[in-house]
């Protein structure tokens, strides 16, 4: 993996070091423009070449069976990590004062204990279903009222949020975890056509949803306006806060759906859901570098989501420890923010 | 934003204000009158002992990272670094002076790698410091086998090495010695100094500070240090306190630092992080816990009550600044 990470720091930086040198003339403008085509295809190329040499270094990695685990095993990091993309979206990139909704892996939990709970009280999946995402529904719209409402930052109102979201859970369960078996849930955790986990089909058809709807509709178009540039927004007559909330509900949506999945895949709610918080918001963060213009988009986070599932399964299967998954994880990151900070910069002056 | 303030909004502001501290007065009162424990003596100062001293430091740190216009998510990655080297200097043998400097050094290294990321690279904080806390939380696994703890054996811990957790200075719990050591240093340092001042208009408006010919990036490198810093002596207390070193445990303060930090900037007129503010937001977050405790309720019905009073808080204050701004 050393290789690999050295290969993505080179790629990235020297073109990066080339346009630092630059003047900020046309040549920088050009050197810019290599730079962002470099990055972009050094992180693509990155991806395809942990993947080649997992293949060649694990031969069960590159099989369809193998292929179809990944996915499903990035099911739940992933709807986590769409509704968390559009939340950036629409409040901007800048984490403090932007778009960031910190109660997703709490509101999951909930979801999910809620699920088992009402399943456990005899409840049928219908009722267990409309519980889940109405609970990441309600959530999402606590937070959309702290944020636009009351105004406070969308860090510490859904970080408040978190809490108590990860407390109730905890009121519901009592720390313990709450089994559940049904019918609809074999149906989802089993594995489909081609022997590809049903849930993978599930990340897929949810991912090209949200897709279409946030890269491919004037909807989508004016939640990136209103995301990076609020004022202008506002001044062409978009309703700014109505869009914000709005992200937040679905974001909401997405941590009860994302709650549903995990139900299905653990057969029953967990404790520790919280502990998905942060390399969901990594993973958010990577996809920026998977798409054309550096921006927050559905498929560049699906492609990120792939791209971390892939390293943990294959650590896996050659055996490194899974202890380096978190600390290759923090590297990409860095490396890949401090290769886009310094385009910014460059573009900036 | 201050400066064209009508008398009106600057009434509004002083409500603001007093969110805080009705809040504190109000909690205060209230577990006093349904735990007659609660404001006996002994109580009061096992909550500055076991609850108030450690959070406040780590709370401090915080306040530093965000009245410069940032924040440290790494202040765990700190504590954990800082505690790793001090049990491990211990376990070599060698004399506890030097094992407690090399705790605040291996802490600091957390800082300086912050900084070079932050001032180095121009990184937003948040990112590299979110970097940070997972190249930390790896490196600490593989440095103990994959997340075992490091004990001390009971019989080989010299007496010199619990005084930082266990021992009193004229009379005084260490613990709380060396939280008002660092609420009185920062608070001098923010309010007193050259590199206090920076670091407040760094916060408040950072372009203006580099307009005006200042090294905003040795600043902003040095804070960072310092944040790191001050968060490396909560980890050499706490593993005074236990004796064993556990590997990414610091990130427990983490969530109820910022917590604090953003609690504190309601007492502020202008909204900014101050250190008597984040103090009180500790004290608040402090006694919650405690009262909480000892009425008796549900243990998890205490952390969602404890969620909602910090909703509460942020969201009078941050609703009563808006109307504030708007008036």
């Amino acid at each position: 993996m050393s290789v690999d990470a050295a290969h993505l720091s080179t790629a990235l930086s020297a073109p990066v070091r080339h346009e630092t040198g630059a003047t900020k003339t046309a040549t920088g403008a050009f050197g810019r423009r290599l730079a962002v085509l470099a990055l972009r295809q050094g992180s693509m190329a990155v991806f395809i070449g942990v993947l080649v040499y997992f293949s060649i270094a694990a031969p069960y990695f590159f099989t369809v069976g193998n292929i179809g685990n990944v996915l499903g095993q990035s099911a739940i990091a992933g709807v986590l990590a769409i509704g968390l993309t559009i939340v950036i979206i629409a409040g901007g990139s800048n984490v403090v004062t932007g778009g960031i909704d910190l109660s997703l892996a709490a509101n999951m939990g909930l979801s999910a204990a809620v699920y088992a709970s009402l399943l456990q009280a005899g409840q049928g999946d219908a009722v267990a279903i409309i519980g889940a995402l109405g609970t990441g529904l309600v959530i999402g719209a606590i937070n959309a009222a702290a944020i636009t409402l009351a105004g406070i930052v969308p860090l510490l109102a859904t970080l408040a949020v978190m809490n108590v979201v990860a407390g109730l859970e905890l009121v519901l369960t009592q720390n313990t975890v709450v089994p559940a078996s049904s019918d609809f849930l074999s149906a989802v955790s089993a594995s489909g056509p081609f022997g590809i986990p049903v849930l993978a089909y599930v990340l897929l058809g949810f991912a090209a949803l949200v897709a279409a709807l946030v890269q491919y509709t004037p909807l989508g178009l004016r939640l990136y306006a209103v995301g990076e540039f609020p004022e202008a927004a506002r001044a062409a007559g978009l309703r700014v806060k109505l869009f914000i909330s709005g992200a937040f509900l679905a974001s909401g949506l997405c941590g009860g759906f994302a709650g549903i999945l995990s139900v299905s895949y653990l057969s029953g709610s967990t404790t520790g859901a919280g502990d998905m918080l942060l390399p969901v918001v990594v993973t958010a963060l990577l996809g920026t570098v998977f798409s054309r213009r550096l921006v927050p988009t559905i498929g560049g986070t699906l492609l990120a989501t792939l791209f971390v599932s892939s390293l943990i399964n294959g650590f896996q299967l050659l055996n490194i420890s899974s202890t380096l998954v978190s600390g290759v994880q923090g590297l990409l990151i860095l490396l890949v923010v401090s290769a886009t900070t310094l385009l910014q910069r460059k573009g900036n002056q | 934003m201050a400066s064209n303030a009508s008398s009106a909004s600057s009434s509004l502001r002083g409500l603001a204000r007093y969110a805080l501290v009705a809040a504190f007065v109000v909690v205060f009162a209230i577990f006093s009158a349904i735990a007659p424990a609660f404001l006996s003596g002994a109580n009061l100062l096992s909550v500055l002992v076991n609850n108030f001293a450690l959070l406040a430091i780590v709370a401090i740190a915080m306040t530093f990272a965000v009245a410069a216009g940032g924040i440290d998510l790494s202040v765990g990655t700190a504590i954990d670094f800082a505690s790793f080297a001090f049990v491990s200097l211990v376990l070599a043998g060698q004399p506890i002076p030097l094992a407690i400097l090399g705790g605040l050094a291996g802490g600091t290294l957390v800082g300086v790698f912050n900084a070079l990321l932050i001032s180095g690279i121009g990184i937003s904080p948040f990112l590299a410091t979110l970097g940070t806390l997972f190249v930390g939380r790896s490196a600490q696994q593989l440095l103990t086998n994959g997340g075992n703890p490091v004990y001390l054996p009971p019989s080989g811990v010299p007496e010199a090495f619990r005084f930082l957790g266990h021992g009193t200075l004229a009379g005084i719990p260490v613990p709380l010695v060396l939280a008002f050591a660092v609420i009185l240093g920062t608070y001098l340092i923010l309010s007193h100094t050259r590199f206090g001042r920076v670091v407040l208009a760094t916060g408040i408006q950072a372009s203006v500070v580099r307009y005006s010919g200042i090294a905003l990036s040795r600043y902003t490198a040095l804070t960072y240090v310092l944040v790191s810093a001050i968060a490396a002596i909560v980890g050499l207390i706490v593993t005074s306190t236990v004796t064993v070193y556990i590997p990414s445990s610091g990130n427990a303060f983490l969530l109820n630092a910022i917590g604090a930090t953003f609690i504190g900037t309601t007492l502020d007129p202008h909204g900014r992080p101050n250190i008597p503010g984040t103090v009180l937001g500790v004290l608040l977050l402090s006694i919650v816990a405690n009262g909480l405790l000892l009425s008796g309720l549900n243990f998890y019905w205490q952390q969602v009550a404890t969620g909602l009073l910090i909703f509460f808080v942020l969201a009078i204050g941050f609703a009563n600044r808006k109307a504030a701004s708007r008036a």
